[in-house]
């Protein structure tokens, strides 16, 4: 505690000789040292598996590498053959489909889930802890297995449903048409990490202004309309930019429900999974690297376009 | 509110730079390349196989005697899963740590023999003098050999008794029938089984397909790309529709669902269905899961005359080793030990398919489980069948069979018609080709 004091009190002081300021100098400088020290397993992480491997994928990416071969310089040759890559434009298409769907109804039911449990009710902790437990299982091997043979020709939501008196005979994740909306429902199901998020968010908001709307006659509607959105408004945005994200990359669920073939006939062919085998199936490790690119873009372009409508509906409170 | 916009705007922005970088994960790979080279002939040979637990016990114990008999040798084993295997045998090779000695596939060998990364086992003297006849050149790509098959396989139509004796059928004479044949008596099964039931599973998938080809005197694959024609295809493709048109065939959700089961949950294994196209080393593996005993049979052939039906025996894996390898005869001489010793042959016994080496089948035939003599017997009844070794898939060509079951179910779930999914799929396969 007193070194800590007298060093702080020496940085304070001014170094008037040249013998202070020496001193001082090298006080800072082991002082510095002490800090890149604590500092330096994040920054070898950093050096060593963030951005050597970036530089190396981006390097990758102009090349043709097979994985087995040393890489050969081909330009923008990966780049140009994905303008014509029908399976590539196919695997955006799914990929869009399933974050403009998913994401927003995702976040909605987590806010429906959040209110409901913000009512203050008994065993608060227990069905937070109930409605968060999809989010961890969610993202499993174990349930999307489960999930293949919910919705299998002969599995148990087909016998509902005939229980139900329909003719139920749909191969939900087997026909192309549907498989996608059971991978959508899959995400929608694991609202958790955001549900905890506007719970939070959603504790926050001073009860005064709630106390001053009852007082004026607010229904419960425009109290969530006039208080609680706009105040929930940057929880609402980061759990949009953050499950953006997210979704974009998610890998197992699609490569579990189709046994990693994106079947059936492409329409769970997520743009990872494509990638993936791309460069694991089909040992092209430069076009997948340059797919990798193509999704840093994306992915960038589209937080930078979030950033830039949430002028428009993000009320900060500060 | 406790979340400021400077605070929200770093905290989304680092989440969205992670993001970025998120796309690809290299794994690293724990493969030695092999210790120094050594003067006295000792040498560590890493060895990577994949399997499941039976294979893992017999490879170890195999490994054991090997080492018992050679003190000089050691061996570091890596076992596997198939999934991971190729994953992270092609990050081993690319980060030059490829293990010595590499269990093979078909569908892999062309990727990394014509790229080098496989020794020629003939330059090092690997001994197959005693194999029988077409089952070396599974593994010979443009005159060097890059794989020891370690076990025949050939393909099959499994049929279960119980449900022809069901719907009061008789077991069909393989030596004789046609493709058409062949869909009539699944017609038949399908309607006299009745609802749920039918009378095969899809057999349209690329190894039948091959077949196909063959007894029209084309090929799948030649060194040069694909060997066939669309127009060779096609009829393929309206086959396919008019099995699952009559009921032979199931509808187009159960064929794909189909396609993503596991062996022990398959339509045929859990009796749903009559007839299945299967390779001979999972005839052990289905009638364990299934607990019955299925017919094994001959493929249809286009003139109703199995000698001419071009069977092939095809290699259920391979013994590869790596080019890079720093002791290429110790590893070579393993390989000929594998393939060729009795005290290998009673510790791997046809684990991994029948065994090559004509001497050593012999030596294990009667230690075999009786499916596995089943097959043995099988194998040995079609020799006068076979037509020539058909080369292994080039680059590229591996994924062929996905991206014709994609265009099948294009055209079942009525998206396109016939003729339209075979020129989708040729044109596909050929441009996925890498030769």
């Amino acid at each position: 505690m007193s070194a800590l004091f007298e060093l702080t009190s020496l940085k304070g002081s001014r170094a008037r000789t040249p013998e202070e300021k020496a001193a001082r100098r090298k006080e800072a400088g082991r002082d510095n040292l002490a800090g890149y020290l604590f500092l330096l397993p994040w920054l070898v992480g950093l050096v060593v598996i963030t951005i050597g491997p970036l530089i190396a994928s981006l390097y990758l990416s102009f090349t043709d590498y097979s994985l087995i071969q040393a890489p050969e310089w081909t330009g923008l040759e990966n780049y140009v053959r994905m303008l014509e890559d029908p399976r590539l434009h196919n695997a955006l298409r799914v990929t869009f489909i399933y974050v403009v769907v998913g994401t927003p109804l995702q976040l909605v039911v987590a806010l429906g889930i959040a209110l409901l449990l913000n009512e203050g009710m008994k065993g608060l902790a227990f069905y937070r802890s109930i409605f968060y437990l999809p989010s961890l299982l969610g993202g499993s091997v174990a349930i999307a297995l489960l999930w293949r043979q919910l919705f299998g020709t002969d599995g148990l939501v087909n016998q509902l449903l005939r229980l139900l008196g329909v003719d139920a005979t749909i191969g939900w994740v087997s026909d192309p048409s549907y498989a996608l909306w059971t991978i959508i429902l899959l995400h929608v199901w694991t609202f958790g990490s955001p549900m905890v998020i506007f719970l939070a968010g959603l504790r926050q908001i001073p009860a005064m202004y709630y106390e001053a709307a009852a007082v004026d006659g607010a229904t419960r509607w425009s109290r969530f309309i006039r208080i609680t959105l706009p105040l929930l408004s940057p929880i609402i945005f980061f759990n949009l930019v953050l499950q953006v994200i997210g979704a974009f990359q998610s890998f197992t669920q699609a490569f579990v429900v189709s046994n990693g073939t994106g079947g059936p006939s492409d329409s769970t062919m997520f743009y990872t999974l494509y990638l993936y085998d791309r460069g694991f199936g089909n040992f092209e490790m430069g076009y997948a690297a340059a797919m990798a690119w193509l999704l840093v873009v994306i992915v960038g372009a589209l937080t930078a376009v979030n950033f830039l409508l949430s002028r428009f509906w993000v009320f900060y409170d500060d | 509110m406790a979340v400021n916009r400077r605070q929200f705007l770093t905290a989304a922005g680092g989440l969205a730079a992670v993001a970025g970088s998120g796309g690809l994960a290299a794994c690293g790979g724990s493969g030695s390349g092999g210790g120094g080279g050594n003067a006295d002939g000792s040498a560590e040979l890493a060895f990577a196989w994949w399997g499941n637990e039976v294979r893992n016990a017999n490879t170890t114990a195999a490994i054991d005697a090997y080492t018992a008999a050679n003190p000089n040798v050691t061996i570091s084993p890596q076992p596997g899963e198939w999934a991971s295997y190729w994953d992270k045998l092609a990050t081993q090779t690319a980060g030059n740590t490829a293990p010595d000695i590499i269990q093979m596939d078909m569908a892999y060998i062309s990727e990394y023999g014509t790229r080098g990364a496989l020794l020629d086992l003939e330059e090092y003297g690997v001994d197959v003098s005693k194999f029988a006849e077409g089952t070396v050149d599974s593994g010979r790509i443009e005159g060097k050999l890059y794989g020891v098959n370690a076990g025949i396989n050939t393909p099959t139509i499994l049929a279960n008794p119980e449900l022809y004796e069901e719907a009061g059928v008789d077991m069909p004479d393989d030596t004789t029938w046609t493709w058409e044949e062949y869909g009539a008596i699944a017609e038949e099964l399908s309607a006299k089984l009745g609802s749920g039931s039918f009378g095969s599973d899809s057999i349209f998938n690329d190894v039948l397909l091959s077949a196909y080809l063959r007894q029209q005197g084309k090929e799948l694959f030649t060194p040069e790309g694909l060997g066939f024609a669309v127009e060779d295809v096609i009829p393929w493709f309206e086959l396919m529709k008019s099995f699952v048109d009559s009921g032979a065939l199931p509808d187009a959700a159960r064929i794909s669902e189909g396609a993503t089961k596991p062996l022990d949950q398959g339509d045929f294994v859990v009796g749903n269905s009559a007839m299945a196209q299967y390779w001979s080393n999972q005839v052990e593996a289905v009638n364990k899961s299934s607990g019955k005993t299925m017919a094994i049979l001959r493929y249809p052939s286009t003139t109703g005359q199995a000698t001419d039906r071009q069977a092939w025996y095809k290699a259920s894996m391979l013994w590869s080793a790596s080019a890079r390898t720093r002791h290429p005869e110790a590893a070579v001489a393993l390989i000929s030990w594998w393939v060729n010793s009795p005290e290998s042959a009673d510790a791997n016994l046809a684990e991994r398919g029948i065994p090559a080496n004509l001497e050593i089948r012999e030596r294990i035939t009667p230690e075999l489980s009786e499916d596995q003599q089943a097959v043995a017997t099988f194998i040995a009844d079609i020799e006068p069948e076979l037509g020539t070794t058909p080369i292994a898939p080039p680059p590229g060509g591996g994924e062929l069979g996905d991206i014709m079951q994609r265009y099948q179910l294009d055209m079942l779930f009525g998206r396109t018609a016939p003729a339209d999914a075979a020129n989708g799929f040729y044109t596909e396969a050929t441009s996925n080709l890498k030769v």
